[in-house]
């Protein structure tokens, strides 16, 4: 019987940054389908510790393996879909379509000499309707309101077709009804597109009932594999270290 | 018109404009989507040390300045990516840097003259057929790899970190880029001089993107720019005997005024 590998197989993993121990002993395993969340305070490491799977930052020690291969090692970037913080502030003058922008989740896999394929099409095209983003295909990315960018970043992560996503804290410029679309997507792709979910946020109450799992990051790691055990009161308010109020809710 | 393409040294010159035109335009549209404008600028600076070294030991100025822009190129993108270093500090340091090396040797090969003055701010007379080999050669292996890049090139100006997320070698692009702007302005000076070729690198792309168009009918329109004001601008420099650097780049200017107006 073959076993999938796990998606991320973090080991020992440390994190220095001119002398601040950003990260220290975090050591976690995320199997493929889940729906995780990684929540923690300001400046707690979430976001460093996303760098550090993404390649982006070289950890001080430990060890991190991606889909079952050393990061050193691993080439198959476009497996994972990746949407940055603050993503949505594009500079509104950028020359770039939606559909150029959502295309560029394809050019790593074009190669060099590499026109758009029938195949490349079909995933940009899947990508933008999946997101709604279709109708715009030909507006520029900063004519757009913050909810239409995120879907088309979202849909630039998409259109690789990446077995996981992560999305780093989205929200910021993103009305509400927007949020509460944006949250629905996530939901819809983990269950019906068995994409695998790693989303750092703030409002764990508005993802409680979809996340089967939550890291809770503050330089060392807490896993709970009992996310609704973990968002009770008590037990947030012991993680943060002042009285925390989880609400659960969807806006 | 017919009359003035009639010359040789006219026919040479507007190989080489038309040459610089597309490569500049093109490479500028990069640097100019990353805020990174002034690097056009302090390399142009930067090759003008070449031109003063090779008038000094008597090498060619040409080649000179392109080992200078190549050595410098590299130096701030290694600054700017591996230590941490703010780029607009980085890029006014070597500017400043540059121009005082250039004029101290200048002043020991006493070469302020005629010759100096036509690098500074381009010549049409100063084209020869050795230049538009060296153009021919650069020109054309620049080119190639700014179209075989082209798509990977926009994704990073666009947003560098997912584009290395993604799995592009982020880093080496970085280095090809500044490499190839480095080498085109260092075969620009002859026809815009070093202290012009800066505005034929942002204008064009500047004015272009003020028709809110994608990424490619951008590129385009920005080439067109590039083209049209170095045609008028060397025709005007042939019969108004102007340099032609600044005919080019007062014509690239009035474009831009227009575009603004118009959008």
């Amino acid at each position: 019987m073959k076993f999938a590998p796990s998606l991320f197989d973090v080991r020992n993993l440390f994190f220095t940054r001119q002398d601040n121990e950003i990260l220290k002993s975090v050591s976690f395993t995320i199997p493929p389908g889940e729906y995780c969340a990684i929540i923690g305070p300001n400046g707690g490491g979430k976001t460093t510790l996303v760098r550090l799977l993404l390649g982006l930052e070289k950890p001080s020690s430990g060890t991190i393996h991606l889909f079952g291969t050393p990061q050193s090692k691993f080439s198959e970037w476009n497996r994972i879909g990746y949407v940055p913080q603050r993503s949505v502030l594009v500079d509104a003058a950028f020359p770039a379509t939606v559909r150029e922008v959502v295309a560029m989740g394809r050019y790593a896999l074009r190669g060099l000499f590499g026109f758009e394929s029938p195949e490349d099409k079909e995933a940009i095209e899947e990508a933008m309707a999946l997101m709604g983003v279709s109708d715009l295909s030909n507006r520029l990315i900063g004519h757009l309101s913050g909810g239409q960018r995120q879907r088309v970043m979202i849909a630039r992560a998409l259109s690789s077709r990446p077995e996981v996503l992560i999305v780093d804290e989205p929200n910021t410029g993103v009305d509400i009804e927007s949020q509460h679309r944006f949250y629905e997507l996530l939901r819809h792709l983990n269950r019906t597109k068995s994409v695998s979910i790693l989303f750092i946020t703030h409002d764990i109450g508005v993802i409680a009932e979809d996340i089967h799992r939550v890291l809770f990051v503050n330089q060392t790691l807490l896993v709970s594999q009992n996310p609704h055990e973990m968002i009770r009161c008590d037990e947030m308010s012991r993680l943060y270290g002042n009285p925390s109020h989880v609400v659960c809710h969807n806006h | 018109m017919i009359e003035m393409l009639s010359y040789p040294f006219m026919q040479r010159a507007f190989v080489a404009g038309l040459m610089i035109a597309v490569l500049a335009s093109l490479s500028g549209s990069f640097i100019v989507l990353r805020r990174y404008s002034l690097l056009s600028e302090t390399l142009a600076h930067v090759s003008l040390v070449g031109v003063s070294v090779g008038l000094l030991v008597g090498l060619s100025p040409l080649w000179m300045a392109v080992a200078t822009s190549l050595a410098a190129a590299w130096l701030i993108e290694y600054l700017r990516s591996s230590r941490g270093l703010y780029s607009d500090s980085i890029l006014a340091i070597f500017l400043s840097g540059s121009l005082a090396l250039a004029i101290v040797i200048i002043s020991l090969s006493g070469s302020f003259n005629a010759s100096l003055f036509s690098y500074l701010f381009g010549s049409i007379l100063s084209v020869s057929n050795d230049d538009l080999i060296t153009m021919g050669i650069f020109g054309s292996l620049s080119m190639a790899l700014l179209i075989l890049f082209f798509k990977e090139l926009y994704f990073i100006a666009f947003d560098e970190e997912v584009a290395r997320t993604s799995g592009l070698r982020v880093t080496l692009l970085n280095f090809m880029l500044v490499s190839i702007i480095a080498v085109i302005i260092a075969l620009s000076i002859r026809i815009v001089g070093t202290l012009l070729i800066g505005a034929l690198m942002v204008i064009p792309p500047v004015a272009a993107i003020r028709f809110g168009m994608g990424f490619f009918k951008t590129t385009l329109l920005s080439i067109a720019i590039a083209l049209v004001s170095v045609v008028i601008g060397l025709s005007v420099s042939f019969f108004f005997s102007l340099p032609s650097g600044a005919a080019i780049v007062l014509c690239l200017l009035g474009i831009f005024i227009v575009a603004l107006v118009l959008n």
